[in-house]
């Protein structure tokens, strides 16, 4: 099992471009696939050069997340965003600096808003109403 | 002998810097290409010694800048053999460029009139036609060119009575292939149709002469032959240009207002609404000096030699898709099936080497070719061999972690 400990830990030791990319490649691995029917346009994030899908559902309060991409390091990305807010409610999870806790997993260069960038499209969904 | 790229690639002084603890390869020149020192010295120049406003004459600096600005139009006039530097016009770019014509032509075009493209074409030289067609009924019709850029004898048969104009790109972007431009522009004239040429992947690799092409319009970057960003040229015969209705007005491009009406101003100040960006002019004309003072052929031969390796090393690995033609060209347009492109981009950006990945503005063209985006790698003339065999050798290693064994 990945927990987010260990998800944490092993971006956070990456020294280099190359390493994070190594270990994104390994924890795309432990991504569930969505099926080809949760892959709907509703589901699909916008302003994503890789195709990405976020499904939440919400039980009790808490928030659960399913995701993937057809790139295999947003598929990394996504396993190190999830494991940030799986199982949060939504009031946590907006109190969180999600931006700021990527980027001390070294995925800064995920969030620079620049035009092809999904990420930020990604964070703001998890965290809306 | 073979040209040598290190000749001038110490002219390039951004080249000697790592990236990540590697060299920096970069391989994005069809993007935009870097400066050489004397379009740097000349944008320096200009600001620490004629800095002034252009066409207000009056004092010291404001002639000199003036007289640098025209002779500037003049150096650009002769790089591509316009007849005479009043058919050169100052624009931010290319896409600025198209869409002074698309939108200065908007006044001639009737419903069912014909916009001709091709189906290699980037967003630049599409979307603003399309849009023209909306706004006046007219029909946008697209040639289907092959990846290989073939012409075919059927395809006379899209240029119609009706076709008012025709415009397509000299290089396709995306692909590398050169378009079968002249018996293109010859169908077209015989309609009578109005040609625009995007020359934004050509200036920087070919001598371009206008008048030879007998083109109406022949529009091109700055940036992407070696010059600032922000400037680019929109070549047209007199009576081309003269048709369009501006669709900037301002100063700088009247000769007389009142309140009642405005009489505009000569070719070419009237398509040059506001002051001008003379920094980028000026960088331009040292980019053409710095280009026209080169063995041109040489270039081109080094950079077609590049691509062609590139390509021939990718093409015997096997299992690597290339859609740029396998000679003839300055770069390589691939893709892997089974992985994404960008996840190819960042292994090789980790490495230090910069390539574009994606649709390259061109929508249309990789639907025809069947994939969501491909892989580019571009070359301008101070690329090496060695680069040329990094970017495969860090591609078959990115290809072999990426894999799903
Ligand atoms: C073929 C082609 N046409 C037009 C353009 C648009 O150039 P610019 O963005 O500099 O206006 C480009 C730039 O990528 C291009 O490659």
């Amino acid at each position: 099992m990945t927990d987010t400990l260990s998800i944490k830990a092993q971006l956070q030791t990456c020294r280099s471009k190359e390493e994070t990319f190594k270990t994104l490649v390994t924890l795309s691995k432990t991504l569930p696939r969505l099926t080809a029917e949760e892959k709907t346009e509703d589901n699909k994030i916008k302003g994503c050069e890789s195709a990405v899908w976020l499904i939440i559902e919400e039980s009790h309060g808490i928030r659960h997340f399913k995701a993937d991409s057809d790139a295999k390091l947003m598929r990394g990305v996504l396993v190190a965003i999830l494991s940030l807010v799986e199982g949060k409610t939504l009031t946590d999870i907006q109190q969180m600096d999600l931006k700021a806790e990527l980027a001390e997993l070294n995925l800064s260069s995920y969030l620079t808003s620049s035009r092809t960038n999904g990420v930020l499209a990604i964070l703001g969904k998890i965290a809306s109403n | 002998m073979a040209f040598d790229p290190s000749s001038l690639r110490h002219l390039f002084p951004i080249l000697a810097q790592t990236a990540y603890g590697h060299p920096l390869t970069y391989l994005d020149n069809a993007a935009t290409t870097q400066k050489p020192l004397p379009v740097l010295n000349a944008l320096q120049d200009y600001y620490r010694s004629f800095n002034a406003n252009v066409h207000r004459g009056a004092h010291f600096l404001s002639d000199r800048a003036t007289n640098r600005f025209e002779q500037a139009r003049e150096t650009v006039a002769s790089f591509i053999n316009a007849p005479e530097q009043s058919h050169v016009i100052w624009t931010k770019g290319a896409t600025e460029a198209i869409n002074t014509v698309a939108l200065g032509l908007e006044h001639l075009l009737e419903k069912g009139d014909e916009i001709l493209i091709t189906s290699l074409e980037h967003h630049a030289n599409l979307v603003p036609w399309q849009q023209l067609a909306f706004r006046t009924g007219a029909r946008l019709r697209v040639l289907p060119l092959t990846s290989n850029g073939e012409w075919e004898p059927e395809f006379r048969h899209y240029f119609t009575d009706r076709t008012r104009i025709f415009a397509a790109t000299q290089i396709s972007n995306a692909i590398g292939t050169s378009t079968p431009l002249q018996i293109m522009l010859d169908h077209a004239k015989q309609q009578g149709a109005f040609t625009l040429v995007d020359g934004a992947q050509a200036v920087a690799h070919y001598p371009i002469d206008v008048q030879t092409l007998g083109c109406d319009f022949y529009v091109f970057s700055g940036h992407k032959m070696y010059g600032p960003t922000g400037i680019g040229v929109l070549y047209g015969k007199s009576h081309a240009l003269e048709v369009l209705m501006p669709y900037q007005t301002g100063g700088e491009m009247v000769r007389h207002v009142s309140y009642q009406a405005t009489e505009f101003n000569v070719l070419p100040y009237r398509l040059e609404a506001g002051t001008p960006n003379i920094e980028g002019v000026i960088g331009l004309a040292a980019a053409c000096d710095f280009l026209s003072a080169q063995d041109r052929l040489a270039l081109l031969t080094w950079e077609q030699s590049l691509a062609s390796h590139v390509y021939s090393r990718l093409h015997k690995e096997g299992g690597i898709e290339i859609y740029s033609p396998e000679k003839g060209t300055t770069l390589v347009s691939l893709s892997v099936p089974n992985i994404h492109t960008l996840d190819l981009n960042a292994y090789l950006d980790s490495q230090g080497v910069a390539v574009r990945a994606g649709s390259h503005c061109a929508h249309p063209l990789m639907a025809q070719l069947g994939v969501a985006g491909t892989l580019r790698a571009s070359f301008a003339c101070y690329n090496t061999m060695e680069e040329a065999n990094r970017f495969c050798d860090v591609l078959l290693e990115a290809i072999d972690l990426l894999s799903d064994e």
